[in-house]
């Protein structure tokens, strides 16, 4: 019966022993050894540059009419700013912890069961601020890179695969909920992440 | 600018404030095999865990971790091409936390066993116990263990062999069988006692 218990025991550990590790460790590491700058972050520096430029442009000379918010771009801007050091409000790849954090910040339980994987690791999640309306946010690492799950009550059909400013996102709906993937993965390793959600 | 990923085509717009209309260069890149220090950053959850095991700490796990980045990107020459380079990670780290050890002038000591240990019985409740055991009961029992007991263990679940094993942790493959088998035992006492 030890061989059993042993062989429970080796379950438990593969399921509890491993950490992922830090996000700030990743960036340390990343600046000292990937020439300078995390790998998944130059794209978002070069996203904000040209989001800057963008803005400038369209405040002195163009004079649009006010921007129509899509899921897409608004999705890269919350992922930005996760990225540009906002933290998150619970870091830990357990999602048994992380669901509940959500209890009373949020009028929806995220109808999300993926627990993470060896490709995707879980860590963390937070509340965000959607199309104007609260959702949940988790965060999966894949290697380096950082991909970012929006979670959000949804009546409108969303289905769309878009690429913003680097980043590509893919929005869609499912029983009443709308969900948008963004990172600078590319489509198939964002659409590989889809299918486990 | 920043090199392309393997195998991608970059669209990159250039001098996009003197005109109106950008001009789109495309870029296409051979691929390219990954960098030494590319590959081993895929190890960093791994590795992390191992060294949050080891020191007890958050903040000590990221200094060993990051030792170990440094002495082996450092060290890259030492690398055996096409040898197994997660193994190279992991017996780094291991000489890494030894070195901090004897630094900080901790002793790290076996306990002398002897393997006469007890029958066990485990009824049906005693084993359910640990198909639900959390994250918590787990850490806290792997913390109970000594650290040579605790590295072999936790190389095992990462699933390397007893010869890989023993080459990280710089003894013989029969040490490291027995150091496996008394680690167990312990698991399974701090388990079967805990609440």
């Amino acid at each position: 019966m030890s061989q059993e218990a042993d062989r429970l025991i080796a379950d438990a550990l593969r399921d509890h022993a491993r950490i992922a590790a830090p996000a700030r460790l990743r960036r340390k590491l990343a600046r000292r050894h990937l020439g300078g700058r995390a790998p998944w972050l130059v794209p978002g520096l070069a996203a904000l540059a040209g989001a800057a430029v963008a803005t400038l442009v369209v405040l002195l000379v163009l004079r649009p009419p006010p921007p129509v918010i899509d899921p897409a771009s608004e999705a890269v801007g919350d992922h930005l700013r996760m990225l540009g050091g906002r933290g998150l409000g619970v870091e830990v790849s357990d999602m048994h912890q992380v669901k509940p954090w959500f209890t009373g910040k949020l009028e929806f339980v995220p109808p999300i069961t993926f627990l993470g994987d060896d490709e995707f690791t879980l860590a963390g999640g937070d509340v965000a601020v959607f199309l104007g309306h609260k959702a949940a946010e988790l965060v999966y690492h894949r290697r380096l890179h950082v991909v970012s799950l929006f979670v959000f009550p949804a009546t409108d059909t969303l289905d769309l695969e878009r690429t913003i400013q680097g980043f590509h996102t893919i929005v869609w709906t499912r029983d009443g909920f709308g969900f948008a993937l963004v990172s600078d993965l590319n489509f198939g390793e964002l659409r590989a992440l889809r299918d486990r959600l | 600018m920043p090199a392309a990923r393997a195998g991608e085509s970059k669209v990159v717009a250039m001098f996009p404030f003197r005109t109106r209309r950008p001009k789109l260069a495309v870029v296409t890149d051979e691929p390219a095999a990954p960098s030494l220090a590319e590959r081993a950053l895929d190890h960093v959850d791994e590795l992390y865990g191992l060294a949050r095991h080891l020191t007890g700490s958050a903040g000590d796990a990221e200094d060993l971790v990051q030792d170990t980045y440094a002495r082996a990107l450092a060290g890259s020459a030492s690398f055996i091409p096409d040898s197994n380079l997660r193994a190279w990670l992991f017996r780094i780290l291991r000489n890494c936390f030894i070195d901090r050890a004897r630094r900080a002038k901790i002793v790290l000591e076996l306990p002398d066993e002897v393997d006469v240990a007890p029958p066990e019985t485990w009824g049906a409740t005693a084993l359910d116990q640990l198909r639900y055991l959390t994250a918590s009961e787990v850490g806290a029992a792997i913390a109970m263990l000594p650290v040579e007991y605790r590295l072999v263990i936790l190389l095992d679940v990462e699933g390397f062999s007893e010869a890989e094993i023993a080459d990280i942790a710089r003894c013989a493959p029969g040490t490291v069988k027995s150091r496996l088998s008394r680690a167990r035992a312990r698991l399974r006492a701090a388990l079967k006692e805990s609440p």
